[in-house]
Parts: structure tokens; sequence; C-alpha cells
């Protein structure tokens, strides 16, 4: 007895003295659900209480108001806002990336980029599920990870590199968006996928008799890094309190083993599967109205849309040109592939329109009939532009865009003032002009109906068409 | 026959055999603690000393540090804050002293702090240098930016040619053009300028590609920085402390280029086992140099000024803390390179070519509000 009273004695003599218990409002990300016990700990160990309330990160970062500190994936969304608050300090990090099925992997192919991602999920042959990314910070970070992959200027983006959107292929792979992709993926047995942080698969992971292969696509991933933010000054001496806590190598352990998130602590024993290479990371925009045309372009995916290509087969296109244009149809992979869902239409015309041709894509072998299309060898003479470009508008269903492709002169049919006499709605024409064709005529067709003239000499043919693939 | 005897206890006997083993524990473990320096007695009481901080705080926050002060009686709290949103803080005179990074803030400051008590120190300088990993440094000196400095296999010190790194961002360069698997663009990520005195000091390391002079009108530092903003706005959002990332195991992933002050590299060294041969260093040919001053505003904090200065320890425990130490008079220190040489770490570069000629402050806050946007 006497004993145990002097080592009571002796240890309340040792312990600093304990500050008294106190209970924060916290906002912090969807996943950071798992966190709880490592939350519990926090409590014993400082006498700090966090109150969670979980809200996707995008969501949360319009506002702020009534918390006392956030927790979010990141901070770069406040940051665009200029709302970020004064302290931020990384806990942990994560990179979103892909879960695959085993069984699905091969498909992919061997250290994918994004845009490999994309070619399979615009043929139909990969079928993914991602977080909603009006809502979660995960699922618009696969969205400006893509979309930066799609612009592939190696900067970040920029708004006028979301202007086309190339994102409709990858989209049209998307079996899902949700709050909570994981979940959901869980429930289907139709999804090959899923994409979201690297955390969440590595516990997902450890529920599963099949585990999914993580893919860190070659071209780059975002990291998300998990900053504590302080948002009320008079909880500052708590908030130190907490963070050198949760920066201290026992709690970056316990995160690491708990929650699959990487330590920021560089000497906290890692798990195998958190050694993974990550490679590159993709630039972060440093405008919001990025994000809006992400999201603008996220929003009307998957409409069905329809794309009609008028192609000149005059003798004049003989040789190389037609050469160039069937190639430039071949090459179209990754982000520029036609996909699923997608009406493509073909018209061929010399003086008169010699063939025209609609599929709606379901997979492969519809591809194979459009290049079948274009493999035509019938040239004839004449090149009546106007009256083929009118009866693609004739063909053109909802939201579409005329591609038009001519090396030369109007020399049948109605003429360019004929042509737009007629009132022409909301179709929009590309033309890829090359050889002697006008400029002046096509560049006036093109402004009438809100679609830009493209010059194939200055480049190949093949760039051309990608710039305008699936424009608005 | 005997009287029967009564044992009767003394109760001062009884007390003292029951409180004098647990108090001389207690004695022995105070006079420890006392001696080591991890808590101060009643006979001297502790200082607290409210402090602001930018990226200089790492030296605050070392519990050697801590403990050589506690020792000294002062206790210092320190609140972490972005050199040039220091100096913009409206409470400022709320603080004993403050401790940015550079000397744009450093004047903001002190002319804030005009007609009131404000004492500088400079106790130490860093310079300031771009954080990289060994085969982008090779890729860079394949391309002739940048050249080894000293024979080594394994050269941890680079000087690198601001002009020749200006040009490879105005063609658009990309790493995988210079044979490395990352189709990013040749670009240097540092924090927002607008904030930390790092982020500034990118500014003025590209502004040298334009020419060594520096402006001498507003309109002058106004072109320059127009000419500037396309290499910093290239990283797109700027981050900010770029050192915790880059020292992770997925330092690349956060960026392949970062701006980050020597010391925290030296210190990063000297922390591991064995030297980390993949982290190196890329040295603008013009170097710059941050001294921070600790900017005292009351006695307490001339006191920890003062200790900076003389006391021994704290100056022997920044050296280890990756600093150059500088005297009273601003005269360099010799111990630096004798100490890190004797940890095995070579000597860096000391910028053959000079210095970077800053503006004066207040056109290279100009600049640094064109090229941030800052509001």
């Amino acid at each position: 007895m006497r004993a145990l009273l002097a080592l009571l004695l002796l240890l309340a003599a040792c312990t600093p003295s304990t500050p008294p218990p106190v209970r924060l409002k916290v906002l912090a990300s969807t996943e950071l659900a798992d966190l709880g016990p490592v939350l519990a700990e926090l409590k014993k160990a400082t006498g700090v209480e966090l109150a969670v309330e979980h809200r996707g990160t995008v969501e949360a970062s319009s506002s702020l108001a009534g918390f006392d500190l956030a927790w979010l994936s990141t901070n770069r969304f406040l940051r665009l806002r200029g709302a970020e608050p004064e302290l931020a300090t990384s806990v942990m990090t994560s990179p979103v990336v892909l879960g695959v099925k085993a069984s699905k992997r091969a498909v992919l192919g061997e250290r994918p980029t994004w845009a490999d991602v994309a070619d399979r999920a615009a043929l139909g042959q990969f079928r993914y599920g991602m977080a909603d990314p009006r809502v979660s910070g995960g699922g618009m970070a696969a969205l400006i990870g893509v979309a930066t992959a799609a612009a592939g200027t190696g900067a970040p983006l920029r708004p006028e590199d979301v202007s086309c959107d190339r994102l409709q292929g990858f989209l049209a792979g998307r079996a899902f968006d949700v709050p909570d992709p994981v979940g959901e993926f869980t429930r289907r047995s139709d999804v090959d996928g899923v994409v979201a942080h690297e955390s969440e698969l590595l516990s997902l992971n450890a529920s599963l008799p099949e585990p999914l292969e993580i893919v860190y696509p070659r071209d780059g991933i975002i990291l998300s890094d998990y900053p504590l933010m302080l948002l009320k000054p008079e909880h500052r001496a708590t908030y130190d309190r907490v963070v050198e806590w949760l920066r201290a190598p026992a709690a970056q352990q316990m995160i690491a083993d708990r929650t699959w998130r990487r330590p920021v602590d560089p000497s906290v024993q890692r798990n195998e599967k958190l050694r993974a290479d990550l490679g590159t990371a993709l630039y972060f925009p440093d405008r919001s109205e990025v994000i809006d045309r992400l999201l603008l372009f996220h929003d009307r995916a998957g409409d069905g849309r329809q794309v009609v290509f008028v192609l000149d087969y005059s003798t004049s296109m003989r040789g190389a040109r037609l050469a160039g244009l069937r190639e430039a149809f071949a090459s179209l992979n990754g982000f520029d592939r036609f996909y699923v869902g997608e009406t493509v239409t073909i018209i061929r015309f010399a003086g008169t329109v010699l063939e025209e041709r609609s599929i709606t894509v379901r997979g492969r072998e519809d591809l194979d009939a459009l290049l079948s299309v274009v493999a035509s060898d019938d040239l004839r003479d004449n090149t009546a532009i106007w009256a083929a470009l009118d009866r693609a508008l004739q063909l053109a269903r909802g939201e579409a865009a005329v591609v038009l492709m001519t090396d030369g002169e109007n020399n049948a049919g109605p003429s360019v003032d004929e042509f737009l006499r007629v009132g022409r709605g909301e179709v929009p024409v590309f033309p890829i002009r090359f050889g002697e064709a006008s400029t002046a005529e096509l560049d006036r067709v093109a402004q009438a109906s809100g679609g830009r003239l493209v010059e194939a000499g200055a480049k190949s043919l093949l760039e051309a068409v990608r710039e305008i693939r699936g424009c608005r | 026959m005997r009287e029967p005897e009564f044992k009767v206890v003394d109760p001062r006997r009884r007390f003292l055999l029951w409180f004098v083993p647990p108090l001389a524990v207690f004695v022995c473990g105070l006079v420890v603690l006392l001696v080591s320096g991890h808590i101060t007695g009643p006979f001297r009481s502790v200082t607290v000393v409210r402090a602001l901080f930018a990226s200089k705080r790492d030296f605050f926050q070392d519990e050697q540090v801590k403990r050589i002060l506690m020792a000294r009686g002062y206790q210092v709290h320190v609140t972490p804050i972005g050199s040039r949103d220091l100096a913009d803080k409206p409470d400022l005179d709320s603080y004993h002293f403050v401790f940015p990074s550079g000397h744009v803030a450093n004047e903001h400051v002190k002319s804030r702090r005009a007609g009131k008590h404000v004492v500088p120190y400079r106790p130490f300088f860093t310079p300031v240098v771009l954080a990289t990993f060994r085969e982008y440094a090779e890729a860079l000196k394949e391309a002739n930016v940048a050249q080894p400095h000293g024979q080594s296999e394994k050269p941890l010190y680079y000087n690198l040619d601001m002009a020749a790194l200006k040009k490879l961002a105005d063609d658009a360069t990309r790493w995988n053009q210079l044979g490395l698997a990352n189709g990013n663009r040749v670009i240097v990520q540092s924090p927002d300028p607008c904030k930390a005195y790092s982020g500034a000091t990118l500014v003025g390391f590209f502004a040298t590609a334009f020419g060594d002079e520096p402006p001498q009108t507003v309109e002058a530092a106004e072109k320059l920085a127009l000419d500037v903003k396309p290499y910093v706005d290239a990283q797109g959002q700027a981050g900010e402390d770029m050192a915790p990332k880059y020292f992770v195991p997925e330092g690349r992933t956060h960026a392949v280029i970062a701006v980050i002050y020597e010391h925290q590299y030296i210190a990063y060294q000297l922390r591991q086992k064995s030297i980390d041969t993949e982290r190196v260093l890329l040295y603008p040919k013009k170097q710059h140099q941050s001294t921070p001053e600790l900017i005292s505003f009351t006695p307490e904090g001339d006191r920890i000024g003062e200790l900076m200065m003389n006391d021994p320890e704290l100056r022997q425990r920044a050296v280890e803390l990756g600093f150059h130490s500088l005297g009273w008079n601003g005269e360099t220190g010799a111990d630096f390179g004798g100490y890190i040489a004797g940890r095995g770490l070579p000597e860096p570069p000391a910028g053959e070519e000079g210095r970077v000629q800053l503006p004066k402050a207040e056109l290279f806050e100009r600049m640094l509000d064109v090229v941030g946007d800052c509001k």
C-alpha cells in the first residue's frame, strides 16, 4: 500500500499538468471516417476530442462556417477561392489511383496511362466507378488528372485546355459516380474498377477474397495531403497540441498501419504496399474557371453525342491525301477515340453524296465498320461541298458537331451563299482545309455555325482531326 | 520483574518512514531534470516569450534548442506564418519578437515599428536553393544547364545556370525530352511568392536571367516582373513550405524541383545514418542568402536575441541544424564547413559569381505583387 502510494505520488510529480479536456468541431473529408481509432487515441493522450462531421472535400470547401477545424484531403480548392485558412499542416498523404479487378487488369496493358484507360473505356472494354466530382475531392482529383493528361501540355490546366471535351471517351466507361464509390463498387458485379484514394483501395483489399490490383497511371497522379486546418484562431493552443500528437512517430505509425495512408514522417516504418512508387504528379490548376469547365463537361457526358464527318472523295483526293485521311481515322485512339454511346455518321461525297453511314458505337466491331467506309476507293469527279454539308445537317440530331474535310473548290450543287441563306441552327461545323479549298468560304461557314476552321496544311491531318475531335 | 513495555511508535518517525523514500526519489528526479534543463525550478521563473516565425521556426521548435532556452529561463511560444504575411499581421505589436526570413519582410516590420522598441539581431544565414533528385540534376547536366560542384562521383551540389534553365522553360521542354520518364514540363515549384520568402526568392533568381542590374524605378520593376511572371506562374497553384514534402519517400511526386533553404537539407542529411545521395541541391550561380533577422520588440525579445548571438550552446546547435553562423559584425563563422565535413558532408558551393542583386525592398515588393497577383 505504502509503495503504491509512493509510486502514485511520484507519478503525479512527474506528469506534466494535463490540460483540461476540450471538444472541437471538425469538418472532415468523407473518407476520413476510418480515423475513428486514431481519434480515440488522440483523446486519451491529449484530452482533445474531435467531434467530426464528414463531407466530400469539394462540397466542404464551399463553406467551413460553424467549425473549429477542417481536415480535408487538400486545401487546394479553398486556395482557388482565396478562402484558405492561415494555418494548415499536412498530416498524411494518399494518391488518387485506379483499383482494377485482377481478371480485367490485362485489358489496360502494362504500366498504363490515363490515355490508355480512356481508350479502353471508350471502347467499352473497361467500366469503372468514381466519386462524384461535384462533391468529392477524390472524384475531382480524378477529373483534373484525366483532363491534364488529355491536354498533354505537361503543364497545369488552363481554362482553354478544357475547351475541347476530350474527357468524353474516358467518361463513357463510367458506370457510376456517387459520393461513396468504394461502397458502391462492392455492391456491383458489372464494374471492372474504381477510381479512389490508394488508402480506400488498400483498406477494401483487406476484405476482398480477390484483391484489386492498384494502378498508378504513368502520366501522373494527384496526391492528397490531408492538411489539418485551424479555422478559429482562439483554438490555436489546442490545434498545436493535436498537430504535434498527429505528427509524432507513434500516431504516424498508427495512421499508416490502420488507415493505409502514407506518413509524412520519413522515419516511420511502412508496409510494403505503402512503398509503391507513385511516379509523376500532375500540376494543379490555379484558376477556378478550370474546375467550373471540367464540371460542365462532366455533367454533359453520356448524352449520346453525335459527330458527322463529311469527307471529300473527289478524284483530286487520290494518293497522299486520301491515305492521310484513312490514317487519321485509324489513329484515333486514347482520348480521341470514338466512344461507346457516341453516334458517328460518315458522308462521302464528290459531285453528289456517294455514301452515308451512321453507327452508334457499341464496341470495336463498330469502329472497324467505320474504317471500312473510309477505306472505300470509290472516287468520283466534281465537288459539291455545300450540298453534302446540307445533307449532314439534316442527319445531325441533338448534341452534334460536323467535321468537313475537303481539298477543292465547290463546283457542283448550291453555292456557299445559297447554302448560308437557309437558317443553319445550332450545329457547329469544323472545316479542315487542305489543298486548294477556299479559306474564305470555309471560314464563313465555320463562323456562321459557331465552329472553327482548322488548317491541315500547317500540321498533320491527324492533329487537325484531334484538335476538333468532339469540340464544342 | 520488569515493567511491561509499551512499544510507543513515534508518529514523526512513522511519517518519515513513509515519506522519505518517495521524497528522495522526487528530489533526485527534480535535480536531474533541473540540471538537464527540461524544467526550471521555482527559484528561476520561466519567461514565456511569444514570437512570430516564418520558415526558421524549425530552429525554435528543435528539442535541444528548447532545452537550452529553458535552462536559461525562457520558453518561446512559436506561431508559424509566411514571411510576407508576418509583416502584414495586424496584431504584430502583441509579440515579443518576430523572425521573418528575408530582407523585404525585415524592412517592412522595422518600418511598421518606427518609433517603438525595435532591435534586430542576425545570428546566422542560409542560402536559398533548388532541391531536386539525382537523375533530374544529371539530366540538367547533360543539357548543359547545371554543372556538378566538386569532383565527387555522386556530387550533392550542382551549380545552376538560370539563363539556361529559362531557355528550357521558353522551349516548353519536358523532362522526357531530357531522357526521364516524366511528361511534365521543366518547372520549378515554390511556395506562393505572395506569402513566403523562398517563393519570392524564385522571382529574384529568374530575374537574374534577364540581366544583372536590379531595377531602380517602379516602372522598371513592373516590367521585369512581367518578364519573370510566366516562369513562376508555370507551376500552377503554388504550394506551402516545400521542404517537409521534399524529404518524404514520395518527394519526387510532390515536386521534382522545389525551392527550399540549404539548412533544411543539411539538417536532413545530418539526421541520416548515411548520406542520402538521391537528394541533391542546385545552386543558382548567383546565389541568394536568406539572412533572417530576429527583430525584438521588448526586453524579453532582446534577451533571446543576445542569447542567439552569444550563447555557445545555442550557436553550436544552429550549426548542427544546418545554419552558417554570423558574428556581431556580420562576419561568417568558420564552424559550419568544419562541422559538416566532420560529419561526412562536403561543403556546399559558396557562389563564385556573387549574389543576386535584389532591388530595394519596396521595388521588390512591387515585383512580387505583380508576379503573384497578390492582393
